[in-house]
C-alpha cells in the first residue's frame, strides 16, 4: 500500500467519492480556485469544475444552510468549515435544523461537514478549538474524529454516504505529520467502530484525532506496564462495547483529549465506565485534556495549556502505581 | 403499625427486638413485622428509652395502631433495671452499644489497615472468597491492587466444582451465604413466613387443575453472549418476548374472571434461606432489555435477602419464574403462583452430548424449562407452543 498524509488521504477521499457519485459535491471559502486554506482541495476546480466545487461567501451559516437544503433534496454536500471555530456562525443551521430534519420531517440529510480542528501552531484562541463537544449535545449529529491517514480517508467515506449530518473532525496538527499507509481505491470504515491502537493488559489511554499518536508516543516505554491505547474514531456513535470490554481488562483507564476538560468527550466516557464497569475499576478514572481556558498564541503558554506527552506519562505512572 | 405501602392495611408483630427500659436509637431497628406480602424490620422513629410496648408477638393489628411507646426525653447509657443485679457480666456489653463506646471503635479501625479496595478487588475477593485481609497490597499506602488480588486467587489451591453441574449459571459467592435463622426447636409453630407460603401453596393446588409442559433447550447462543450475567435474566428475556407474542399466558384467572394483561409484571422467586422464598415483582418488564432485567432483578433480590422490599413489590404479577437449578436439580412441577395462570421453572444448565447439524454429536449447554399451568384457562398446546417461543428466543438469541 502507498504511504500518503492524512491531508492527501482526506484530500483522495473526497475525491474518490465526487467521481464515483455525481450527488457528492463540495462548498466553502476559498476551496475551488485557491484549493482550500490547507490544500485539501487543491485541483478539485479543475477536475470537477465550478458547479461542483463552489467558492462561497463569508457566511458559515448561509454554507450548512445551503448544504441543508441540497441534502434534502437528494445531493451529498461536503461543507468545508475554514477553521473549525467558524463553525459557530453556522451553529443553528446544523443543530437546529440539519440535527433535527429527520426526526421532525422524517427526512434524512447526508450532509458532512469537515472541521478542520485543534491546535498546537500558536493560531490562538480564534483558530485552535476542539469543538467537538458542543455536538455531542446534539441529537441527530454524528461526530467522527479520525487519527490515521486510513481512518481519515474511510471514515470521510462513511461519512458521505451516511444519511445523516455528520460533523467531521480533522487535527490540523496531523495534515502533514500523519503519515500511513492508505488503500487504494474507495472502502468505508464504519461509524461507531473504535480501533485498537494497541493492546495492553495494565492500563488502557482512551483517545481520539491527534491525541492518539501523542498517547502511543508517552506510553511506549512505562517500565513494564502494558499500556492499551484505544482510538475512539467515533465519539458518535461511540464504541461502548470497545470501551467497556478494554476496562474490563485493564480495570484502569486514562482519557485523554486536546479539548477543554468540563462536559467533554472524557466526562463522558468516564460516567459510561462508572455505570456500567464500576465492579471493574481498580483505581479512579483519569482524565488528561486542556483546562477550562481559551487557547493562548503565546507558543510556552500554548504548550502548558495542550496536553503534552510528559503529562500523558506523568497520569498513567501515577495510576498504574495507585 | 407504619403503613408498609399503599394496599397494606394490616401488620403482625413478629419479634420484638427491644424490651421496655431498654435504649433505642432513631433508625435502628425496634420490631420485626410481618404482612400478607413481606417480613420487614421497622426502623424506631427518635432516639430515647422503651417504655412500653403495647402488641404482643403474634397479634395482628391495623395500620395505624400504636405499637410502642419511646420516651425521647429518657439519657442513654443507664442500665436496664433487669440488668443490674448481673452487672458484672452486662456491664462490658452495656457499653459497647452505648454511643461513646461506638465512636472509639470506628475510630479504632480508621487509623489502622490499609487503604479502602476499588471495586473490582471486591468482586474478585467475593467471587473467590478470599478474605482481603490475607492479601498484601503492593499499591499506594498498601492498597490492595486487583494484580494482588489475582495473584492471590491464582496461588490459593482450587475450590472443588459441584458434581453434575459445570458451567453452573448460580454461581454465588459463597462467602456471602444466605440468611440464616435460628432453627426452630422440635416441635414449635411454623414462622409466619412459612405459614403463609404454605397456605398459599395449598390453595393454588386445591384451585388450579395444574398441569406441567417440558421442553429442552440449548443455550450455547445465551452462553456466548451472555458474559458475565446468569442465565437467568436471559430467559426472563425470551419469557417476556413469549408473553407478548402468547398474551394467554401473561394473565391471571380469579373468581372465573381470565384477564389477558397488556403489560409484563414478572415475578421472580427469590430464596431467602431457612426462612422461605419471595416473589418479587419486575414491573413492566417488556421495557427492558436483558440487561434491564439482571440489574432489576438483582435489586429485587439484593433488598428481599435484607428484608428490604416494599410490599407493592411483591404483588400484581401476571407471570413467574423460579429458578432453583444452581443445586444441580434438572426437573421439577412448580406449583403456580395465584392468580397466575402458568409458572416457568429454570433448571440447571448442564453440558450434555445432544445432536447437532444432522447426524453429528456435540457437547452443548442444555437446560430443561418447565413450565406448570393451569388446564382451566388453557390447553397444552398453547403452553407447548408458548414454551417452543421461549427455546427460540435463547437458541437464537439476538439480544
Amino acid at each position: 500500500m502507498p504511504e500518503t498524509t492524512y491531508l492527501q488521504a482526506i484530500s483522495d477521499g473526497l475525491r474518490e467519492e465526487m467521481r464515483h457519485d455525481d450527488t457528492v459535491f463540495c462548498l466553502g471559502e476559498d476551496i475551488g480556485a485557491f484549493g482550500g486554506a490547507f490544500k485539501v482541495t487543491d485541483g478539485f476546480i479543475e477536475e470537477f469544475g465550478g458547479r461542483r466545487v463552489w467558492d462561497t461567501p463569508l457566511a458559515e451559516s448561509a454554507i450548512i444552510g445551503t448544504a441543508v437544503g441540497a441534502a434534502v433534496e437528494g445531493l451529498r454536500p461536503v461543507c468545508e468549515m475554514q477553521f473549525a471555530d467558524f463553525i459557530a456562525c453556522g451553529f443553528d443551521q446544523l443543530v437546529n435544523v440539519a440535527a433535527k430534519m429527520h426526526y421532525r420531517q422524517g427526512l434524512p440529510v447526508p450532509l458532512t461537514v469537515r472541521l478542520p480542528s485543534g491546535g498546537g501552531f500558536s493560531g490562538g484562541p480564534f483558530h485552535s478549538q476542539n469543538p467537538e463537544a458542543w455536538f455531542l449535545q446534539a441529537p441527530g449529529l454524528k461526530v467522527v474524529a479520525p487519527s490515521t491517514p486510513a481512518d481519515a480517508k474511510g471514515l470521510l467515506a462513511a461519512a458521505i454516504r451516511d444519511p445523516n449530518p455528520v460533523v467531521y473532525l480533522e487535527h490540523k496538527h496531523l495534515y502533514r505529520r500523519a503519515k500511513g499507509e492508505v488503500p487504494e481505491g474507495r472502502y468505508e470504515i464504519p461509524l461507531g467502530k473504535a480501533r485498537l491502537a494497541r493492546e495492553g493488559t495494565d492500563l488502557t489511554v482512551i483517545a481520539y484525532g491527534a491525541m492518539v499518536p501523542l498517547a502511543l508516543e508517552a506510553t511506549e516505554d512505562m517500565a513494564g506496564a502494558r499500556v492499551e491505547v484505544l482510538d475512539l474514531r467515533s465519539l458518535v456513535p461511540l464504541d461502548h462495547d470497545a470501551v467497556l470490554a478494554s476496562v474490563r481488562k485493564t480495570s484502569k483507564v486514562v482519557v485523554l483529549h486536546e479539548a477543554t476538560r468540563s462536559c467533554g468527550v472524557g466526562a463522558e466516557v468516564a460516567a459510561l465506565i462508572a455505570e456500567e464497569a464500576f465492579e471493574d475499576l481498580d483505581g479512579p478514572v483519569v482524565r488528561v485534556s486542556a483546562p477550562d481556558v481559551p487557547i493562548p498564541f503565546s507558543p510556552p503558554l500554548e504548550r502548558a495549556v495542550l496536553p503534552q506527552v510528559d503529562d500523558v506519562r506523568e497520569a498513567c505512572r501515577e495510576l498504574l502505581a495507585y | 403499625m407504619p403503613q408498609m405501602g399503599v394496599s397494606v392495611a394490616e401488620g403482625t408483630i413478629v419479634e420484638w427486638r427491644k424490651r421496655p427500659g431498654d435504649w433505642v436509637e432513631r433508625d435502628e431497628t425496634i420490631v420485626e413485622i410481618s404482612t400478607d406480602k413481606v417480613e420487614t424490620e421497622v426502623p424506631a422513629p427518635a432516639s430515647g428509652r422503651v417504655s412500653e410496648l403495647l402488641v404482643e408477638v403474634g397479634q395482628t393489628v391495623d395500620v395505624g395502631t400504636l405499637l410502642a411507646v419511646i420516651d425521647i426525653g429518657a439519657r442513654p447509657g443507664e442500665a436496664h433495671a433487669d440488668e443490674l443485679p448481673e452487672a458484672g457480666a452486662q456491664a462490658p456489653a452495656a457499653a459497647a452499644g452505648s454511643p461513646a463506646a461506638e465512636a472509639d471503635v470506628a475510630a479504632g479501625s480508621a487509623t489502622t489497615g490499609a487503604p479502602p479496595t476499588s471495586p473490582v478487588v471486591r468482586r474478585i475477593a467475593a467471587e473467590h472468597g478470599v478474605d482481603l485481609a490475607n492479601v498484601t497490597g503492593s499499591g499506594r499506602r498498601g492498597r490492595v491492587t486487583k494484580r494482588d488480588v489475582l495473584a492471590h486467587v491464582e496461588a490459593a489451591p482450587k475450590r472443588a466444582e459441584p458434581v453434575l453441574h459445570s458451567e453452573s449459571p448460580y454461581r454465588e459467592p459463597e462467602t456471602q451465604g444466605e440468611p440464616q435463622s435460628a432453627p426452630a426447636a422440635n416441635g414449635s409453630g411454623l414462622s409466619v413466613m412459612r405459614r403463609r407460603i404454605g397456605e398459599h401453596m395449598v390453595r393454588s393446588l386445591h384451585t388450579a387443575a395444574h398441569c406441567t409442559t417440558v421442553v429442552e433447550a440449548d443455550m450455547s447462543a445465551v452462553e456466548a453472549a451472555r458474559g458475565r450475567l446468569s442465565y437467568l435474566p436471559f430467559v426472563a428475556r425470551a419469557t417476556v418476548a413469549a408473553l407478548r407474542e402468547h398474551p394467554a399466558l401473561n394473565a391471571t384467572l380469579e373468581d372465573g374472571r381470565l384477564t389477558r394483561h397488556e403489560e409484563v409484571h414478572l415475578g421472580v422467586a427469590v430464596a431467602l434461606g431457612d426462612d422461605g422464598l419471595i416473589v418479587p415483582v419486575v414491573r413492566n418488564a417488556h421495557e427492558l432489555s436483558h440487561e434491564g432485567l439482571a440489574a432489576r432483578i438483582a435489586d429485587l433480590a439484593e433488598r428481599a435477602r435484607t428484608r428490604r422490599l416494599s410490599p407493592d413489590e411483591v404483588g400484581g404479577g401476571t407471570f413467574t419464574i423460579t429458578n432453583p437449578g444452581r443445586y444441580g436439580a434438572l426437573l421439577a412441577t412448580p406449583i403456580i403462583n395465584q392468580p397466575q395462570v402458568a409458572i416457568l421453572d429454570l433448571e440447571a444448565v448442564v453440558r450434555r452430548p445432544v445432536a447437532v447439524g444432522g447426524d453429528s454429536i456435540g457437547i452443548r449447554p442444555m437446560t430443561y424449562l418447565c413450565m406448570s399451568w393451569d388446564h382451566r384457562a388453557l390447553d397444552g398446546v398453547l403452553a407447548a407452543r408458548f414454551l417452543g417461543s421461549v427455546r427460540r428466543n435463547l437458541e437464537e438469541w439476538r439480544g
